[in-house]
């Protein structure tokens, strides 16, 4: 009998991957083997899922949390994220993940942005809130997952919370249209958007996780994104779960030792990560690869940035496996354009559109151009894991759509065959290791600094990160640029906004390049770093 | 000789939060904010600390802490 996703009209996230997956027979069926930094193993089955899941729901309804109210994890890869995250969802309150690496600025504009009520954290992250709490008064309560009893009346304890609430919990019969995940995008301009989701995008999200990562009952799914970000929660949670497939889960980061020991021995059937990792893992001494037994490993996806043919190839000379890139955003919600088991590979591609996808290469002036022309990558609109707004930015969610087409922000083109091929993008948006870095945003922490009078920042192309953050400073006068200056600028970046956001270069200039409103020409710093032509130099200000 | 009392002030500072304390034994799993990219600041932070020089991929053989201060005493020694 055909599994049918959405019973009675129920779409809620929370009760698919729990409760419908313990009334479908799978409540003793292992939900999660996760693993620890040191390896350690804990195994949950489905119906621990929905009692822990339950539990969460109803200390949310205790402490006055309601629909459609916002509340944060920020917490590195843990139980208790997806706990959080899917006991939230069950409440119809509206959940985001916050990257364990984020500094105060960046948790400012995300927790202030949305008027989070609530944020689930450890006590060591704790200290990044505290200093910023005086400017978030929607925040009223503080969840901490490693104190055994609360701190303060607002600074409460999971383990007390959750051993006091109910274990059962009535999910109320949620619509496709009711708002559910929260990411935060970075754009080149202004401040990060938050990207709002519905319980709907299940459907997309579900469908995906069967029809291109091939997941059905048997498998053991491992999915390495972090859960800060949308891959993590629509592949590490919800498509995955949504089918009742076992997944496993290691906390650490990367270690090629430890991985490789994890889908051997635990016999992983399908495994999902990222370019840069895999980069990795190919820069690793082959020795390591050596007598390998993966029989069990029937697929490798990666998603995050474009694929290299190179990482294909060592894929199946030194690992003898396909792995298939996979196209999606965090507006999109779920995968788009996919390489995949019974379609050839085209290695370098994105691959082609998924069955009820329509991408279409526009022009600036909105006109679809034929095959093998450069354009805009656009999406006709209406799929069912489609972002419903950007947080308190509805102006800046309908600037991204035009006559029916969604523009993600992407370039790219068709060939003949109907394979996709990314170019870069339109904007200054940098795509390092996987993770979106505002530009704007940089420039902006670096010029809090004292000694700081101009900054520009760009992306330049890097063989293992896809892109690489370059920063520009120009200082001001009597101050010298020394090693020590250079370490508190990475500091004070990764401090303020996030690792991911650190400039692997800080480079010293006379004067930045600005046009003749005084705009920093990123486009010329980045034709000067890479010894190009800066092209049309008109508005320049010399 | 350097201890590990010298390395605690520079891993406060690196991954801002005053109540790291170091043991041996210490690996980036104990310490949230040790990922690849923070681990780039560190190593920076430490040879300006110390005066020294690591070469590339010396410190990815290390297992902790320990050999991270055996191997920052051998160099500051030279």
């Amino acid at each position: 009998m055909r599994y049918e996703l959405i019973q009675n009209n129920q779409y809620n996230i929370g009760h698919i991957c729990t409760a419908q997956q313990c009334a479908a027979g799978r409540g003793n069926k292992l939900a999660m083997r996760w693993f620890s930094p040191r390896m350690e193993r804990s195994d949950y089955t489905f119906f621990e899922l929905e009692r822990s899941t339950n539990r969460f729901a109803n200390l949310l309804q205790g402490l006055g949390i309601t629909k459609g109210e916002v509340l944060f994890t920020f917490l590195p890869k843990s139980t208790e994220q997806m706990v959080a995250f899917l006991g939230s969802l069950k409440a119809e309150c509206i959940t985001g993940t916050l990257f364990s690496n984020f500094g105060e600025d960046a948790l400012l504009d995300r927790l202030g942005d949305s008027a989070a009520r609530l944020v689930v954290t450890r006590k060591s992250l704790y200290r990044k809130i505290e200093r910023i709490r005086d400017q978030l008064p929607a925040l009223r309560t503080i969840i901490l997952t490693d104190v055994a009893a609360d701190l303060s009346a607002d600074v409460l304890s999971w383990s007390r919370l959750m051993a006091e609430a109910s274990e059962t919990f009535t999910v109320p019969v949620t619509t496709a249209d009711t708002p559910s995940v929260l990411h935060y995008t970075s754009g080149s301009t202004g401040k990060p958007k938050g990207v709002l989701h519905r319980h709907g995008s299940i459907l997309q999200q579900s469908r995906t996780a069967n029809e291109v990562l091939g997941l059905g009952d048997d498998d053991l799914f491992w999915c390495t994104a972090d859960q800060g970000w949308v891959t993590g929660t629509s592949y590490g949670i919800i498509g995955p779960w949504s089918l009742g497939v076992t997944q496993l889960h290691y906390a650490g980061g990367y270690d090629a030792g430890h991985w490789f020991d994890l889908l051997q021995r635990e016999q992983v059937t399908v495994w999902y990560t990222a370019p840069t990792a895999l980069r990795m893992l190919m820069r690793e001494e082959q020795e390591l690869y050596r007598g390998l037994d993966l029989s069990h490993l029937k697929q490798i996806f990666s998603v995050g940035e474009p694929l290299n043919p190179e990482v294909i190839s060592w894929s199946r000379s030194c690992l003898d496996k396909e792995i298939y890139d996979t196209w999606f955003q965090t507006e999109t919600g779920a995968i788009m354009i996919a390489n995949r088991p019974g379609v050839p590979v085209r290695p370098g591609s994105m691959g082609v559109a998924l069955p009820g996808i329509e991408p279409g290469i526009l022009a600036d002036d909105g006109s679809k151009l034929p095959a093998g022309s450069q354009g805009n990558l656009c999406l006709k609109a209406g799929w069912d894991s489609m972002f419903i707004t950007y947080l308190n930015n509805d102006s800046a969610y309908r600037s991204k759509f035009r006559d029916g087409w969604y523009y993600t922000g992407d370039m790219a083109w068709q060939d003949r065959d109907g394979y996709y091929w990314f170019l870069g993008r339109s904007d200054d948006v940098i795509n390092t290791s996987g993770h979106l870095v505002s530009p704007f945003e940089v420039e902006s922490a670096l010029l809090e600094l004292p000694e700081i009078a101009e900054s520009g920042v760009i992306g330049v192309p890097d063989e293992l990160l896809f892109e690489k953050v370059i920063a520009f400073v120009h200082i001001h006068a009597g101050i010298e640029f020394t090693a020590e200056l250079e370490l508190k600028i990475r500091l004070h970046i990764a401090n303020r906004l996030s690792s991911v956001a650190i400039p692997q270069e800080v480079l010293q200039l006379e004067n930045l390049p600005k046009n003749k409103s005084g705009k920093i020409m990123r486009r010329v710093l980045k034709a000067r770093y890479l010894g190009l032509d800066a092209g049309d130099i008109s508005t320049l200000e010399e | 000789m350097i201890s590990l009392e010298n390395l605690e002030p520079v891993f406060q500072q690196v991954f801002d939060d005053q109540s790291i304390t170091l043991q041996r034994e210490t690996t980036a799993d104990d310490i949230e904010e040790w990922d690849s990219l923070t681990h780039m600041n560190l190593v920076i932070a430490l040879e300006l600390k110390f005066s020294i020089k690591f070469a590339l991929g010396e410190l990815q053989k290390l297992k902790n802490v320990g050999d991270m201060l055996d191997l920052i005493n051998k160099k500051a020694a030279k």
